[in-house]
Formats: structure tokens, C-alpha cells, sequence
């Protein structure tokens, strides 16, 4: 790989097809030849079924040409931060900070999710990979995720763990590194959470301006009004009036926000792996 | 005894449509029937509600026998501190900075309040059914295991491994056992934020107690209740639904019935392969009427080979529920969603003859 590495943070409602975009920028990246990271910052299995994988595990594993994947694992991540990021020493001290620290991360605001969207910058600073690509938990976790540099910077006066965060800080609202996707889809609260999380995002500037991906948009098929009229009642009139009721709700809440890559609605697929592969290949033709 | 439905799945596939179609059917059949949503999408909101829709459940004009409330998180946390923790503590609990944080982050916090509300309405006895929307973290699952996992934060992981199993007192903790601890962490962090939280966990831990008895109470109304899974084709939702019926055998619930959301009538296979095979291709019309019909019969044939699936191996009711387009916005529309579902009989099939 050359030059500096592209942090993609990927969010978005659930079930908009949040994990399955995310597995396919990871293989449109990787088919135009790049070495791409994938993490899921989630429950771990969303992302990895899109990229035909049982388990992630913290270590990243291969898991096709050009895309590496992991998952996050709090205990690991709280580990690598204190010696990487913190330089807390080996043996018994540490061990005690560790017991104390990783209580911190489950009670005190920010320090979770801190180590969670820690470890994808860590991943940005070694440019080691083309582009580390996250798919983060829902869009209000996301927003969480963030907020916590700037809601531990509030809660700590001083120290390394500060400094640390105002480093993230950076790396989060430089537009040269990092992009913003948020996944919705052509319905009301899928449309309506995504232009709300933009607003805040966009009002606290928390990271760079998001980019929407519009996913599961049923192609028009050019069935007019005087198609239908002439049909006889049965299956083909059903599913022509059925094609043109969605063509409209999906219009109607497609004109309500500004959509920067379109996604086909992929029909009769069912396979997680299929989806991710026919997305990526949308995607390049797009 | 109050009939309590719980209506869970992943996010997306119309759960808390399809709890409000239960709630009406519910409220039809003679119940006065509570619905507790999550977070509905307006066009909800405005079937069940003339005003907003809010904390304290209202009358939903047009249905005599239904209410409607939604689920305020922040409140909910309010009202269990007042109730378990000793009024000097929950003075102190309510204003730490910490304890919002939580009520508002903690993944568990909206489910457990969620499954405290459930409670306080059951025992109330004003109501004949309740029908509980599921927050959707972890695709609804939180809800079940939110009064288990509560009790383990409450617990105080810090304060066992500070001091053993033993409740230490305030003055003990500081005094010995932590302080050069606390110290060390400090300096790492920059500040007091770790006797901080220590402070905030003891004051936490005295209503532990009562929260665990309390928590006992919520998993027992969890067992009594009808739980329903919804579902649509989409490959997420197929998987987190085989996620959760091993979860909830983990934890001795076994769903009523599968909810097979936006299915598309089986009649456009057969329909659509003959005509594939039959139609005049020099006729433009024709043709794009065709595929249009081809098209959406994979989505078809894929749906009822993923509800098939679902039906073998859970051996369990997996009702079909039409895809409707515009989604229902009246209590009429949600009700006819289930009409083939015998809702007040065990989420069983409605006999055609009957409909």
C-alpha cells in the first residue's frame, strides 16, 4: 500500500443493511486492488455472515482477496490502549490499573466507547492498510462513539488519557482521512433518523460531512397508470400495482434527504454473502 | 391476571406495527388492552394517539377499550431510584453526572426500564392485556436479559474487586484498601474520575437488593408472557431469529408464534413462471408487465422457502403477514394485518373458512 490510510466509519437505523454495505465497500475497495481492514464494532456477526465468515476474532484474519476483518473484543482493546496508547508498563501494576480501568470502561461516560472507535484510528496511524472500514452500532451509539473524546476531555482536567483523546479528535474530524457513511433506506424512519443524525452530527461537528448510501431501492420498471387499468384482476396486475405503490412511497421519502450512492433493492437474494458481493459490484458500475 | 404479549425481532421489520395490530385485536375482543411503544414512526403515533404520544398511557379515542404510552427511558430511571434507593441516595444518585450517562448509554438501561414498566402495569391490574414493543438493542433480546445483566452492573464489579464479597462502608473503601489504587489510576487518567465512580457505585449499591428481588419479579412476568418473533425474508433478521430462539431457551422462554412480515402473495410463482415461458416478446407491454411479475416471484419464492424453513424447524405457527404498501396508518388497516391470526387463542391459524 502507499500513502495514508482512509478511515471509513459506516452507521446507520437498524436494518437498513448497515453490515452488508460495509462488507461491500470493503470488496469494492479490494477489487480496485487495495488491502482494506474491516471491523465490527457491533455484536461481531453482522459483518463477518457478510463475508461468508463464522467467527471474527480481535486478530484480523483474511477473509478474501484483499479484505482482512476483525471484531471488537473490550478486554483486548482496553489492553492494547493502556501499552500502546497509555505506555501503562507490563506485570502486577498494571494488572491492577487494568481491574480498575476496565470497571471504568463499563460505568464512566465515553471510556467505552473510546477504547471501541480507538482502535480503528490505532488501526488509521499504523498505514498499514489502504483503508480501515468500520460498521459501528446503531446511529445513537454512533453519535455516542463520536462525542468521547470531547465528553472525556470534560471529565478529566489533565493526564495522558486527555492528551489521547484530543489526538482522536484530530484523526475524527479530518476530512482527509475520515469519511462518514450512514445507510438508510427509501421508507419514513429509516429517511427520517438519518436527516436527524446528520443534523446533530453536522451541528456539533462531530466528524466530516456524512455521505448517505440509499440501499434496497426498487429499480422503476415503467409500468404506467394505463398498464394497470387494462389488466385483469390475477398476479401480473397485483404485482404492477404493488411495483407502482412502492415506486411512489419510495419517491416520496427519497425526495426528503440528499442521497449520494443509490443501492438496488436485490430481489429473490438470499444469502448474506450474495448481497455484500452484489452490492460491491452495484457500487462499481454506480 | 393481565394477558401480556411481547413482540420482539430485529430492527426493520415492523415490530412495533405489528404489536400496535395485536393491541387492537386485543382491545376488540373485549380487553382493555394497553400497547407500550418504543419509538414508533408517525404515522403510528398518530393512529394511536389525538395528541403526542407519551409516558403515562392514554386513551386512544377511536378505540374504547385501547391504550397507548411510549417508553421515556430518563423518566422511567427516575421513577426506579425513587422507588428502591433511601431518599438521601437518590438525591445524590440523581445528580451525579455518572448516573445520566448511564440511564441514557448503558445498552441494558432502556430495557430494563422497558421491563420495569411492563411490571408496574401488570401488577396495577387496570389492564386485561399489555403488549410490549421491544427497544431494539440487540435486535430485542437486551429486553430479556436486561433484568439479569442490570443486576450484575448494580453489583458492582469495582467494589467486589476492590474489597472482596464484603459491602465495604464509604470510609473503608477510601481509607485503605483503594486509595493507593485510586492514586495510581488517577495519575493515568488525570483526575478523580475513578473515585468517582466509586462513589457512584456505592451509593448504586445500596438499592442492589431491592433491584435483584425486583429483577427476579420482571423475568417471572417475562415466562408468563406470549412471546411473538418477527421476522422478515431479509438475511439479517432470518439470522438474528435462530439467535433468538437459542437465547431464550438459554433462558426457559419458548416463542408463540413467528410474524412472517411483508410477504408477497405465493400465487405470483406459479403465475410468473408460466408466463415467462408464454409471453410475446415482440409486445413491449406485455413484456415489461412480465418481468415486473418474474422479478418480484424470486422475491416471492425466496420468502416462502426462508418462512418454510422457519416453520419445520421450530415447529411452531409462522403466520404470514401481507406486504402492505403504503404501510397501515389506521387502527382498521393494523387490525386486518392479523386477520388470519386467532390472536386471543394462542397466536393460532384462523381456519380459512372463517376469515
Amino acid at each position: 500500500m502507499m500513502g495514508a490510510t482512509d478511515l471509513v466509519l459506516v452507521s446507520g437505523k437498524g436494518g437498513t443493511g448497515k453490515s452488508a454495505v460495509t462488507a461491500a465497500l470493503a470488496i469494492e475497495r479490494a477489487l480496485r486492488g487495495q488491502t482494506v481492514l474491516a471491523i465490527d464494532l457491533g455484536t461481531g456477526l453482522g459483518l463477518g455472515t457478510h463475508l461468508r465468515t463464522s467467527s471474527l476474532t480481535y486478530e484480523p484474519t483474511q477473509v478474501r482477496t484483499g479484505v482482512w476483518a476483525m471484531t471488537m473484543v473490550r478486554s483486548a482493546a482496553l489492553d492494547e490502549y493502556l501499552k500502546t496508547q497509555l505506555h501503562v508498563p507490563g506485570g502486577a501494576p498494571s494488572r491492577t490499573l487494568a481491574g480498575a480501568l476496565s470497571v471504568l470502561v463499563d460505568t464512566a461516560p465515553g471510556v467505552r466507547e473510546i477504547i471501541s472507535i480507538g482502535k480503528p484510528i490505532f488501526e488509521t496511524w499504523k498505514e498499514k492498510w489502504d483503508a480501515v472500514i468500520v460498521d459501528t452500532p446503531s446511529l445513537g451509539q454512533f453519535q455516542s462513539y463520536l462525542r468521547a473524546p470531547s465528553t472525556i476531555a470534560a471529565l478529566v482536567p489533565t493526564g495522558r488519557v486527555k492528551r489521547q483523546a484530543g489526538s482522536l479528535t484530530a484523526t475524527l474530524s479530518d476530512s482527509s482521512i475520515t469519511q462518514v457513511v450512514l445507510v438508510s433506506n427509501p421508507a419514513e424512519l429509516p429517511v427520517i433518523e438519518t436527516v436527524e443524525a446528520i443534523e446533530t452530527i453536522t451541528s456539533e461537528r462531530l466528524c466530516p460531512t456524512p455521505i448517505v448510501v440509499m440501499n434496497r431501492i426498487v429499480a422503476k420498471s415503467g409500468i404506467t397508470e394505463g398498464h394497470v387499468k387494462n389488466l385483469v384482476d390475477g398476479p401480473l396486475r397485483e404485482a404492477a400495482v404493488h411495483q407502482r405503490s412502492v415506486e411512489s412511497l419510495q419517491h416520496h421519502w427519497m425526495a426528503q434527504i440528499d442521497i449520494d450512492v443509490s443501492l438496488p433493492y436485490l430481489m429473490g437474494v438470499s444469502t448474506p454473502g450474495e448481497v455484500a458481493v452484489q452490492l460491491a459490484a452495484a457500487m462499481r458500475a454506480g | 391476571m393481565t394477558r401480556t404479549v411481547v413482540v420482539t425481532g430485529a430492527g426493520g421489520v415492523g415490530k412495533t406495527t405489528l404489536a400496535a395490530a395485536i393491541g387492537v385485536i386485543l382491545a376488540r375482543s373485549g380487553l382493555r388492552t394497553l400497547v407500550l411503544t418504543i419509538d414508533p414512526a408517525k404515522r403510528l403515533a398518530d393512529a394511536l394517539s389525538a395528541g403526542e404520544l407519551g409516558d403515562e398511557p392514554q386513551l386512544v379515542l377511536s378505540e374504547p377499550n385501547l391504550y397507548a404510552a411510549m417508553l421515556d427511558v430518563a423518566a422511567s430511571w427516575e421513577g426506579i431510584i425513587h422507588r428502591y434507593a433511601d431518599p438521601e441516595v437518590a438525591d445524590r444518585l440523581l445528580v451525579n453526572p455518572y448516573f445520566r450517562a448511564i440511564a441514557d448509554r448503558f445498552p441494558a438501561a432502556q430495557s430494563y426500564a422497558a421491563g420495569e414498566r411492563m411490571a408496574e402495569y401488570i401488577e396495577s391490574g387496570r389492564y386485561g392485556a399489555i403488549v410490549i414493543d421491544t427497544p431494539p438493542s440487540s435486535g430485542g433480546m437486551d429486553f430479556f436479559l436486561a433484568p439479569a445483566s442490570t443486576g450484575e452492573l448494580v453489583s458492582g464489579k469495582l467494589l467486589r474487586w476492590l474489597t472482596g464479597s464484603r459491602l465495604p462502608g464509604r470510609s473503608v473503601l477510601f481509607q485503605f484498601t483503594a486509595k493507593p489504587m485510586l492514586r495510581l489510576a488517577d495519575g493515568v487518567l488525570g483526575g478523580p474520575m475513578l473515585s468517582d465512580v466509586a462513589d457512584f457505585l456505592l451509593d448504586l449499591r445500596t438499592i442492589y437488593d431491592r433491584l435483584a428481588v425486583r429483577s427476579k419479579a420482571i423475568e417471572r412476568h417475562l415466562r408468563a408472557a406470549d412471546t411473538i418473533i418477527v421476522t422478515t425474508a431479509d438475511p439479517t433478521p432470518i439470522y438474528e431469529t435462530t439467535r433468538f430462539f437459542e437465547e431464550l431457551a438459554g433462558i426457559k422462554i419458548t416463542p408463540e408464534a413467528i410474524l412472517f412480515n411483508r410477504m408477497l402473495p405465493e400465487s405470483w410463482i406459479e403465475e410468473a413462471d408460466r408466463r415467462a415461458s408464454a409471453t410475446d416478446s415482440s409486445d413491449p407491454t406485455a413484456a415489461v408487465l412480465t418481468n415486473n411479475l418474474v422479478a418480484w416471484s424470486a422475491e416471492a419464492r425466496r420468502q416462502i422457502e426462508a418462512a418454510r424453513e422457519l416453520s419445520a424447524r421450530y415447529r411452531l405457527p409462522v403466520h404470514e403477514i401481507g406486504w402492505r404498501v403504503p404501510p397501515p396508518s389506521t387502527l382498521d388497516e393494523l387490525a386486518s394485518l392479523l386477520s388470519a391470526v386467532d390472536v386471543s387463542n394462542g397466536f393460532a391459524n384462523i381456519p380459512t373458512s372463517q376469515q
